[in-house]
């Protein structure tokens, strides 16, 4: 069977996903609630529009007043959420010390007794983060009343739930698959490689060819569209401190390298050959890429991880969303793959037929 | 192993009469020392840089960039003397001639990584304390990755128009994560005489030392066939 003819429906059924994708993403998907339990002091919220809080609870006093002292005040601190791991780690193993936090935490004193009272602090390298309202006590523990919200100061171990950045997490949708494709078309590049090296065929070269020079352009745009969205929520487009970001960049520095070093080789068997090898060294950085967060946690790494977490982050409407997101985008690689591979073979009959007359390349 | 030896010591003897590379990367390493010194100084003068610091980025961008030097020359000079087809006559697996390539390639890359740590010593006025042997030994482990890694590299560079820049741009993405950066922290922590955590690096980089050595003596054949 020609695989050209099945160009014209796999761009159909991609163009289709991807139209129904992007309402799905916008409407359908909730927004991410990140449950987090037992964090020993929890700061919880019911809704997370008008009050961002971009971290946890890690200490909470009350001072009592005194006869010439503030009148009763009630502190904790705020630490950036992206650590609620390392901090996990370290209560367990009672190393909890200053160490532990990439962000310092933030003050946040609250007096009593019906004052309203506003905090508004813009953590450095983080998320904005403002506390306003006030704060009551009952017999669960304390509340602080925000406008129509209120955010419960527990005492106990309970859920906490956060929402940050609403609208630039709407980018995971295409971000994720981007990516995910962009691991799939180098590993396409890594198979047709070694084929290559078996069979000798131009044809298989120039589907290796392809696929690497697709993978290059879905890994560009998981890398552009990450920062859309880091900006928002780390407050910084780019971080060096997080595996995932530098392993993926590393990933698209290599396979640069390969589209430079076909470009650099005249002969074509030559070309093939020794491309050939290199897409397969080269892929090495692919499983450093996918799996960076969990087998080499060389530095630390704050990027979410969404194959990783089984602990249902994604509600069944936002996995529907992606999981349909990711067919669209196979399907679009599918497309591109067969257009750039039939683009390819003309080049080449091009060059074929220059040749044959004696012309210059 | 034995024809790999020879293979090894044919291309230190050529080397050690002509003097051609040695001399390069001798002034190269001397060089980028010296570009440090001088980029450096003002933050050096006025306490805003530590030496400590600086020593284990600075010895390993000079030790990447040498090696860099040293690798293109390795199969640059066969195939410009045409040697590269004698080489390949040899009565030998192909991949022996990498082995023998790589073991070359590593004692020339080592020697100015020695040169280099003098220099850095000598011009910053820094002493390694009792720290030299260790430095010397995480020069040694980690040139072996990159050498194994840059030798396999130079050889597929060097068929193309643009070789000198093209080693570089497929090495440095490659040896990253693989050397550069387990490397520099090794030395960080040697010179700051903190041993404790270094088995994750270490065993990081010999991993890929292993990695590299491993597909380079597979594929190597397909490489240089032809």
């Amino acid at each position: 069977m020609d695989i050209r003819k099945l160009g014209m429906p796999t761009t159909a059924v991609s163009m289709v996903l991807i139209l129904l994708t992007i309402p799905m993403a916008l409407f359908y998907a909730p927004l991410p609630q990140t449950s987090v339990s037992a964090a020993g002091e929890i700061l919880s919220y019911i809704d997370g529009y008008e009050i961002r809080v971009a971290g946890f609870v890690t200490s909470y006093s009350v001072e009592e007043p005194t006869t010439f002292g503030p009148p009763t005040q009630h502190s904790f601190l705020l630490a950036d959420f992206v650590d609620f791991e390392r901090y996990e780690e370290a209560s367990s193993q009672d190393r909890l010390d200053e160490t532990w936090w990439t962000i310092e935490p933030l003050s946040v004193t609250f007096p009593s007794g019906g004052q309203f009272a506003s905090q508004s602090v813009s953590i450095s390298n983080g998320t904005n983060v403002s506390v306003f309202g006030l704060l009551t006590s009952d017999a669960d523990g304390y509340s602080l009343h925000a406008s129509t919200q209120s955010i419960r100061v527990g005492t106990s171990s309970a859920e906490f739930e956060i929402t940050s950045a609403p609208l630039a997490q709407k980018i995971f949708y295409f971000h994720m698959p981007a990516a995910w494709i962009s691991y799939v078309a180098l590993f396409v590049t890594l198979a047709f490689s070694v084929v290559y090296l078996k069979t000798r065929r131009p044809a298989h070269d120039r589907i290796a060819y392809c696929a690497a020079e697709l993978g290059v352009l879905f890994a560009t745009m998981a890398i552009l569209t990450g920062p859309i969205w880091a900006k928002e929520e780390w407050g910084v487009y780019w971080r060096w401190d997080d595996t995932k970001l530098v392993t993926t960049f590393v990933l698209w520095l290599v396979y640069m390298g390969y589209i430079m070093l076909r470009t650099a080789i005249v002969d074509p068997t030559v070309r093939a050959r020794v491309s050939a090898v290199y897409g397969i060294l080269g892929f090495i950085t692919v499983p450093m890429s996918l799996l960076s967060s969990r087998i080499a946690p060389l530095m630390r790494s704050s990027h979410p991880q969404v194959i990783a977490s089984s602990s249902g982050s994604l509600s069944p409407e936002a996995g529907l969303t992606i999981g349909i997101a990711v067919v669209a985008f196979t399907f679009l690689f599918a497309t591109m793959l067969i257009k750039r591979v039939e683009i390819a073979e003309s080049e080449d009959e091009l060059e074929e037929l220059k040749r044959s007359i004696g012309g210059e390349d | 192993m034995r024809p790999a030896i020879a293979i090894a010591s044919k291309d230190l003897r050529v080397e050690l009469r002509s003097k051609e590379m040695l001399g390069a990367m001798f002034l190269f390493s001397l060089l980028i020392v010296l570009a440090f010194r001088f980029a450096f100084s003002e933050a050096l003068d006025s306490g805003a840089a530590d030496i400590a610091s600086l020593a284990s980025s600075a010895l390993w961008i000079c030790f990447t960039f040498a090696a860099i030097v040293g690798m293109n020359s390795s199969f640059a000079k066969e195939k410009d003397r045409e040697t590269l087809e004698g080489l390949l006559l040899c009565p030998v697996e192909r991949s022996t001639i990498f082995v023998g390539k790589v073991l070359s390639n590593l004692a020339l890359v080592f020697m100015i990584d020695l040169l280099s740590i003098l220099f850095f010593g000598l011009f910053f006025a820094y002493d390694y304390g009792g720290q030299a042997l260790a430095v010397v030994g995480i020069a040694l482990l980690g040139t072996l990755t990159l050498v194994t890694a840059g030798t396999l590299i130079a050889a597929m560079s060097v068929n193309s128009k643009a070789r000198e820049v093209l080693l570089p741009i497929l090495l440095i993405p490659l040896v990253a994560f693989s050397v550069i950066i387990p490397s520099v922290a090794l030395t960080n922590a040697a010179l700051s005489g903190d041993l404790s955590g270094i088995l994750r690096d270490v065993a990081s980089i010999a991993g890929f030392a292993v990695i590299f050595g491993a597909a380079g003596y597979l594929v190597f054949e397909y490489v240089v066939e032809g």
